[in-house]
């Protein structure tokens, strides 16, 4: 396995990358502003401001409220029915230095700050008949289950908060064909986007009990260099549909090693992403009564001190008037066990029993539940969120989480995150 | 145009035609000419008013506005395109405001055998969703159309009874009973039809579950668009909340060149 460096250069790379591609969208979209074309043009995008308060402070992180503001844009741009380009870009800024300072723009995303202006998709999608390429930054997503997707394996997603994520988008070549009830769909993926860890000087980075003193600092080599592939094969049935997956690549979420600092207060944590494959399944049955979906992906890697397992989860849905219901089991069977350490949400949030259930009041307010529980008891988060929109622009959200557990827990260590969040949101 | 309709018909004798709910009701009117009465047989009526709304395609530019039960009005535009024959057709319908369901889409895939396959696209987190059959209950977006609405259904999956003559504003009318048969999964018991008998127009529909009526489906402002009598407001009272969803169908045009690839879950997610 060969690596590239996340230095300075990046960035600029990056720069002179997004330079490029804005350009090319200026042309893009400079060329759609004739009348003829304008019918061809979508836009979409909101401004969300918001605020968290937690209510204890962690060793780590005495800040108790932190103030967030992000303002995404998307474009679509269709000048002829076989193609249509999209372009989408966030600004974004927050009080709590989870926020790159520097103003420039970030095409790939890659940086453990979260960067104050990026493109968060730049795609061309042509189309012919039956096939469908899509090329640029885009979202990918695999799988059918809601609570945890085992065979989502092109979505790395934003962790600097560990249960409030927003999934990154990655760079890749798709060519999908839906021939009656079949679908093919194959990933090529040039460069590896991981997702964005928690910030180590930060509360959602949790600091062993008696380690409180110790400063953390990012030990990470290189990123992976080399490029994943992934192909998937779907099958829609009047009373079922199911796909199989396969993918090559690497995991997006670390292998966690300690590294000494240079004094026995400082540590280094090392980030490494190691190779994976992972061969996926994916079924949703629709019954009379209720919807059955199950997700499954076996996952083995050959880089060393990496675990092969098996993701799992069941889970089911029922919609009853204004209320929907999921519910299920995510579970783990490891294979192979040799990673010391890992940061994993995914197989964190396994042996868990999980559900949600949510209910539209009326065509502007809603409210929600979402809990999961360990099995064995020792993690247990709750959230409630109660949402209401004004007008055809306004919208605003309340929302409350609860954790607690044990310290060795992967729910139970985040006990002293506890939350409540509010934003409001202008959707344009 | 015409001539298109009138040689789609001439093609397509129909064994099997199609009770149209929501939004392929819109089809429900019927041409001037070549009346073919049954009038003693309430599924001749129905398959009459079927055949005269029989089109390739269709398009339109929907406007839903949503009463709460206090009068409060809260808008919602969707675009609409359906290909295909009734009840053997495949429609998207997309989002267009208000912007924080931009991009929402919605594709029905009708079968003349059983309820129709419904997926949901969700932009905000880029994935599909099957509307499962127990689902389709539910209020499609806050409004007094549910999800079952929004699909065509076969005639010969109902049963019907003719109740006798009516009027709805001084319009005569048929009324006939369509009840589901057993294989047929609704949520509805039975709903009542209100057919014009000068041009076989469906002008209302009230649908009950058990002996309670739980809401009524009114036709009004029809339009004679190339040979096909088309209400151009449909409104959904929610009987039991009180609440109703006025939709209004704007640059309405039939018989529109559409491919079928545009109708699959891949072109769902083309935004």
């Amino acid at each position: 396995m060969s690596c590239e460096r996340r230095d300075g250069r990046e960035g600029l790379e990056g720069t002179r990358f997004g330079v490029a591609l804005l350009g090319v969208l200026a042309l893009m979209f400079g060329a759609a502003t004739s009348p003829a074309s304008a019918q061809g043009i979508a836009q979409r995008g909101f401004v969300d401001a918001g605020g968290v308060l937690f209510f204890q402070q962690a060793p780590n992180d005495s800040a108790r409220l932190v103030g967030d503001l992000i303002a995404p844009e998307e474009l679509f741009f269709k000048p002829a029915p076989w193609v249509q380009f999209a372009a989408g870009f966030a600004g974004r800024a927050n009080s709590h230095e989870q926020v790159e300072h520097s103003w420039r723009l970030d095409i790939r995303d890659r940086g453990a700050l979260r960067p104050a202006l990026s493109a968060r998709r730049l795609t061309a999608t042509f189309t012919h008949g039956p096939l469908t390429v899509d090329i640029g930054k885009q979202f990918i997503r695999w799988g059918k289950a809601d609570i945890v997707t085992p065979t989502d394996r092109f979505a790395p997603q934003d962790f600097v908060n560990v249960i409030d994520t927003e999934f990154l988008a990655v760079t890749a070549a798709r060519a999908s064909v839906q021939w009656r009830n079949e679908s093919f769909d194959g990933v090529w993926v040039p460069f590896f986007t991981p997702s964005r860890t928690p910030l180590l000087n930060q509360r959602w980075s949790v600091v062993p009990a008696g380690a409180e003193g110790i400063a953390l600092f990012d030990a990470s080599g290189p990123l992976p260099k080399g490029s994943q592939a992934g192909v998937r094969w779907g099958h829609i049935a009047g009373r079922y549909e199911f796909s199989l997956s396969y993918f090559d690549g690497f995991n997006h979420l670390p292998n966690i090693s300690i590294t000494p600092g240079p004094s026995p207060f400082v540590v280094g944590i090392a980030k490494t992403y190691p190779e994976l494959k992972a061969y996926g399944f994916d079924v949703a049955v629709p019954t009379a009564w209720l919807t059955l979906k199950a997700e499954a992906a076996y996952a083995t890697s050959t880089t060393p001190n990496s675990d092969n397992y098996v993701l799992y989860v069941v889970q089911l849905e029922r919609q009853a008037r204004e209320w929907m219901f999921v519910g299920g089991y995510a579970g783990e069977a490891v294979t192979a066990r040799r990673a010391l350490f890992t940061f994993a949400p995914d197989r964190g949030l396994t042996r868990s029993i999980v559900g949600r259930a949510s209910y539209t009041i009326d065509a502007n307010k809603s409210a929600a539940a979402e809990t999961a529980v360990r099995q064995n008891g020792e993690g247990a988060y709750l959230k409630g969120e109660y949402s209401q929109a004004r007008g055809r622009h306004w919208r605003a959200t309340a929302t409350g989480a609860l954790i607690r557990g044990h310290p060795d827990d992967f729910l139970g260590q985040y006990r002293l995150n506890s939350h409540v969040t509010v934003s409001l949101r202008y959707s344009f | 145009m015409n001539e298109d309709i009138e040689a789609t018909k001439a093609r397509s004798p129909r064994r099997t035609l199609e009770v149209v709910v929501l939004l392929a009701f819109v089809f429900f009117g019927s041409s001037w000419h070549d009346v073919v009465h049954a009038a003693d047989d309430p599924k001749q009526i129905v398959m009459e008013a079927q055949k005269r709304t029989d089109v390739k395609s269709q398009r339109y530019e929907g406007l839903l506005q949503v009463f709460d039960a206090k009068g409060k009005v809260s808008d919602k535009r969707w675009t609409l395109d359906r290909i295909g024959a009734h009840g053997d057709s495949k429609m998207v319908l997309r989002f267009t405001a208000p912007a924080e369901v931009k991009g929402v889409a919605l594709l029905v895939v009708n079968h003349r055998d059983r309820a129709s396959d419904q997926w949901m696209w969700t932009p905000g987190i880029e994935r599909d969703r099957r509307i499962a059959l127990q689902d389709r209950s539910t209020r499609f977006f806050g409004t007094d159309f549910s999800f079952e609405d929004m699909e065509e259904r076969d005639v010969d999956q109902f049963d019907y009874t003719l109740l006798g003559d009516d009027t709805v504003e001084g319009v005569a009318c048929w009324k006939i009973r369509s009840t589901p048969k057993q294989s047929k999964s609704s949520q509805y018991t039975r709903a009542v039809l209100w057919i014009r008998k000068d041009n076989y127009s469906i002008v209302r529909i009230d649908s009950y579950i058990k002996d309670q009526a739980v809401r009524r489906l009114v036709y009004s402002e029809f339009v004679n668009i190339v040979g096909v009598w088309t209400a151009r407001s449909l409104q959904m009272s929610d009987l039991r909340r009180g609440t109703h969803t006025r939709l209004t169908l704007d640059k309405l045009q039939y018989n529109v060149t559409m491919k079928d690839e545009d109708f699959t879950l891949q072109a769902l997610r083309r935004q």
